[in-house]
């Protein structure tokens, strides 16, 4: 049972039965490509219109043509979170779907402050993190940062160098009228996050200095406009115009002035530190294993990240043959998303409702919309509020009307791997409506953990 | 919200705890906890409200007497016309103009060039620091709140207005979380069976139990009004979480301590003047304050608000026109009978010198020295106390001019 509710995304009733290898059932999961969506997903073209209709129609102020442009971002961003949501409740590979959630929400782009994300945060997942969830992670960090999504987000594309050229051209020139505001300096924003939530973690002894010195490596990082004249619309560019000149050292480490060169050779570098394999690994066993992680757990796990400089399959294998995942004495309350694809996969249904997505943004986890970059929290108390048991109760009401008249309330007694036994009374009770029952057991406490 | 106290039957959810017995019939109801309904006279009650992602006191609470005020805020200087003026050439960006109502009432304390004892511009070490109320970021997860709850004992409860426990509320005192809902409703014979089973989990028996204490809330008129309105203007949800926040404190036996917040300060670009982003958002957060003092009505002496934020932003630009993480920054206390009409500031100054490290408004007063002149002078807190509620702070005086 842990293979599927701890491991993967939740059972369906009977499945455990056809299992009689759990780990070599995970193994299989993680072997070749990343799992790919069960839904076509819409294309760069679609994507880049979209984005290019609506900063067109701003820069049109016009009324009707920005509110259509609106319009199709959130049906754009709808449509990719439904793809993705159906993935995790049909998916035959329900861990390497985990695997893959796991690692969007540790290098997450959201649209909570930043509705102008809306287009971008599905096509993020795809590109830049699911390809490489069985790969090297500087691969896949390295193709966060050149994500349009995540160069908005954390606007590392409003960073220019303060002696780059763009900027000391500009000052030699006489002003014949006042200029709009332009970008003179850094920004910071995504050096310091990169340091202290994708890599070496805030405790790792890092400066002001440091981030100042990353952020101005990285000047230059921007991308392509999405309008059709360019040849790779929103695809990355480097800018040498905007890219801060000279030496920079970061965390002890000095760097030759590259150009482009040098922000491949820090990312990939502070993804090879052993900080970073401390810090990642921690998440890591604190996703899998229990919210206080066991140090055994951890070390084991953060040695062979610095063993494999960061090989995710290999992290991946280990995780499954760490006993302390499969020891009943842990376990882990379910996130709000776990527990509606939980709830969904055993309703037997292949549909995501609508009524699921409203569920998720009532219960604060919305797909790609983090109030903070640091991303959805990953223990009990930050889901198990009192107000959030209320509404998980509510949603299990929803949701048993809405698929549980062709469900046999016992039979959902199979995917928890104990039940109270005044669950059981209740949840096989004749004298109660059928669909109470199954709202009963969805909203059970057995049935929110993992 | 609900009004009707029918101890007979098993309808009201506000109830539920105190006839849970009745409506379970023969099944082990020991040691149900009861609500209190009498009402104690002038209670006194705290709202603590945090503005995640650092919002920037320099420009919602401009200095305009400073004589490097325009020179190191460059494009982010505002026009001292477009300005609220305050005292001393302090004044409130015009968003905030709903809280000139409460400075001229004599109900606003500005503070500035407040910070947390702990040197960091990372968020999420900012707000551990400020939630926990500790000198650093690390020794405990509980909240300084959920201390000051223990430190009260009595009746004393806290519930958080917002989605989700903070960390500030944490602790082992009684605490609970309330959000608006829109999702099915149920009865009280499905929680009734729910009751029993959770009572057997040790995690979550308690949020359980929390959770059955709470009224039904019904934002009324004013909620249906939100229909069609968009969800950023002003009046919307953050006055329907603060009007929330006053049925929940105004409740009898209910929480005397509320946890609120906000976020959408993290502004590294564009963040405007006036008419812009931040002066907007600030506007929402005015609004829902005045929103929050109108439906306390009567009970609204005796009640403070606190604003707060885990850093303020660098005093300079960067180059996005946006501020990035900077250190000391404004807080507002808001009560009957607050200082009057005075800004809280040892000003440090934003000549290139006067600023920490060349970029940020300089800290001079210690958040914990704000909350527990709040403290000391909404619930009456000896100094022994104070310092159990901020362990490591008996170096740290309470700021007395709060409340004059």
């Amino acid at each position: 049972m842990a293979a599927l509710n701890r491991f993967g995304l939740g059972a369906r009733p009977g499945e455990a039965e056809k299992i009689d290898d759990p780990r070599g059932w995970l193994m299989a999961q993680i072997q070749g490509a990343p799992p790919s969506l069960a839904e076509t997903p819409p294309t760069d073209a679609e994507v880049a219109k979209v984005q290019a209709d609506f900063i067109e129609a701003n820069r049109a102020k016009d009324k009707d043509r920005r509110k259509a442009a609106a319009k199709a971002m959130v049906n754009l961003r709808r449509r990719e979170v439904g793809h993705v949501l159906t993935t995790r409740v049909v998916t035959d590979r329900p861990f390497a779907e985990r695997w893959v959630a796991f690692w969007s929400n540790h290098l997450c782009v959201s649209t909570a402050n930043a509705q102008r994300l809306a287009v971008l945060v599905g096509a993020y997942e795809r590109q830049a993190i699911r390809p490489h969830v069985f790969g090297k992670f500087e691969d896949m960090l390295l193709a966060s940062a050149r994500h349009p999504a995540m160069l908005l987000y954390l606007d590392n594309n409003a960073s220019v160098g303060p002696d780059s050229p763009a900027v000391t051209r500009r000052r030699g020139r006489k002003r014949r009228k006042p200029p709009r505001p332009r970008r003179t300096d850094i920004n910071e924003n995504y050096a310091r996050e990169l340091l202290e939530l994708h890599t070496v973690g805030v405790d790792a002894g890092y400066t002001q200095e440091d981030v100042i010195q990353l952020a101005r490596m990285l000047t230059g990082w921007t991308f392509q406009g999405p309008g059709d004249r360019n040849k790779h619309p929103l695809g990355f560019r480097f800018a040498p115009r905007t890219h801060e000149p000279g030496a920079k050292t970061v965390m002890g480490v000095r760097y030759k002035e590259a150009g482009e060169a040098e922000g491949v050779h820090v990312l990939r570098d502070l993804a090879h530190r052993p900080e970073t394999a401390r810090h990642i690994a921690t998440k890591i066993v604190r996703h899998f294993v229990a919210d206080d992680p066991p140090p055994a757990v951890v070390a084991r796990l953060a040695k062979l990240w610095t063993d494999t400089g960061g090989d995710l399959r290999r992290i991946a294998t280990a995780l499954v043959h760490s006993d302390e995942a499969w020891q009943e004495k842990h376990k882990k309350f379910r996130s709000p998303q776990d527990w509606v694809v939980a709830s969904l996969r055993v309703l037997g249904t292949k549909e995501v409702p609508p009524l699921a997505a409203g569920a998720l943004r009532q219960l604060r986890h919305t797909l790609w919309a983090p109030k903070a970059p640091k991303g959805y929290d990953d223990v009990t108390s930050t889901w198990a509020d009192p107000d959030s048991l209320i509404k998980r109760i509510r949603t299990s009401r929803a949701f048993a009307r809405r698929f549980g008249s062709s469900t046999d309330p016992g039979m959902l007694l199979d995917v928890v791997a104990s039940a109270d036994a005044e669950l059981i009374r209740m949840v096989r009770d004749p004298a109660a409506r059928p669909v109470d029952r199954v709202a009963l057991f969805l909203a059970s406490p057995e049935f929110q953990w993992r | 919200m609900s009004t009707g106290l029918n101890h007979d039957t098993c309808m009201d959810r506000r109830h539920f705890i105190g006839v849970a017995g009745a409506c379970l019939g023969g099944l082990a109801t020991a040691s149900l906890p009861s609500i209190a309904f009498a009402q104690v006279p002038g209670r006194k009650r705290l709202v603590f409200v945090l503005l995640r992602g650092g919002f920037d006191g320099l420009a919602a609470v401009p200095p305009t007497f400073d004589p490097h005020y325009q020179a190191t805020r460059g494009a982010l200087a505002a026009k001292p016309s477009d300005l609220i003026p305050l005292e001393r050439g302090f004044a409130l960006t015009p968003g905030l103009a709903p809280l000139a109502e409460f400075w001229k009432r004599d109900e606003l304390a500005v503070l500035h060039a407040v910070a947390i004892p702990y040197r960091t511009r990372s968020h999420f070490d900012g707000q551990a620091v400020l939630e926990t109320g500790l000198d650093k970021p690390k020794g405990s997860s509980d909240g300084w709140l959920n201390r000051l709850l223990t430190v009260m004992g009595g009746s004393s409860k806290g519930v958080s207005v917002a989605a989700g426990m903070p960390r500030s509320l944490m602790g082992p005192a009684p605490v609970s979380t309330w959000s608006p809902a829109n999702l099915e409703s149920f009865s009280n014979t499905f929680l009734d069976r729910l009751h029993v089973l959770y009572r057997a989990d040790r995690e979550l028996a308690n949020p359980f139990e929390a959770a059955l204490a709470h009224p039904d809330i019904d934002l009324g008129d004013n909620d249906k009004s939100m229909k069609g309105r968009k969800p950023d203007a002003p009046g919307s949800q953050i006055d329907g979480l603060f009007r929330a926040a006053a049925k929940l404190l105004t409740v009898e036996g209910g929480p005397n301590v509320a946890a609120m917040e906000m976020s959408g300060w993290d502004t590294h670009t564009n963040q405007g003047l006036v008419g812009g982003y931040l002066d907007r958002l600030l506007g929402r957060l005015a609004s829902g304050l005045k929103a929050f003092r109108d439906e306390m009505g009567s009970q609204w002496p005796g009640t403070t608000v606190v604003v707060m934020t885990e850093f303020g932003r660098a005093a300079k630009p960067n180059g996005a026109q946006g501020t990035d993480h900077g250190t000391a920054g404004a807080s507002f206390v808001i009560a009957d009978g607050v200082a009057k009409r005075k800004v809280i500031a040892d000003w440090p100054g934003l000549g290139e010198k006067e600023l920490l490290e060349g970029r940020d408004l300089a800290p001079t007063l210690d958040t914990r020295a704000v909350l527990k002149g709040v403290l000391a002078g909404t619930f009456d807190l000896t100094g022994a106390q104070l310092n159990r509620v901020f362990p490591m702070s008996s170096n740290v005086r309470p700021v007395g001019r709060i409340f004059a």
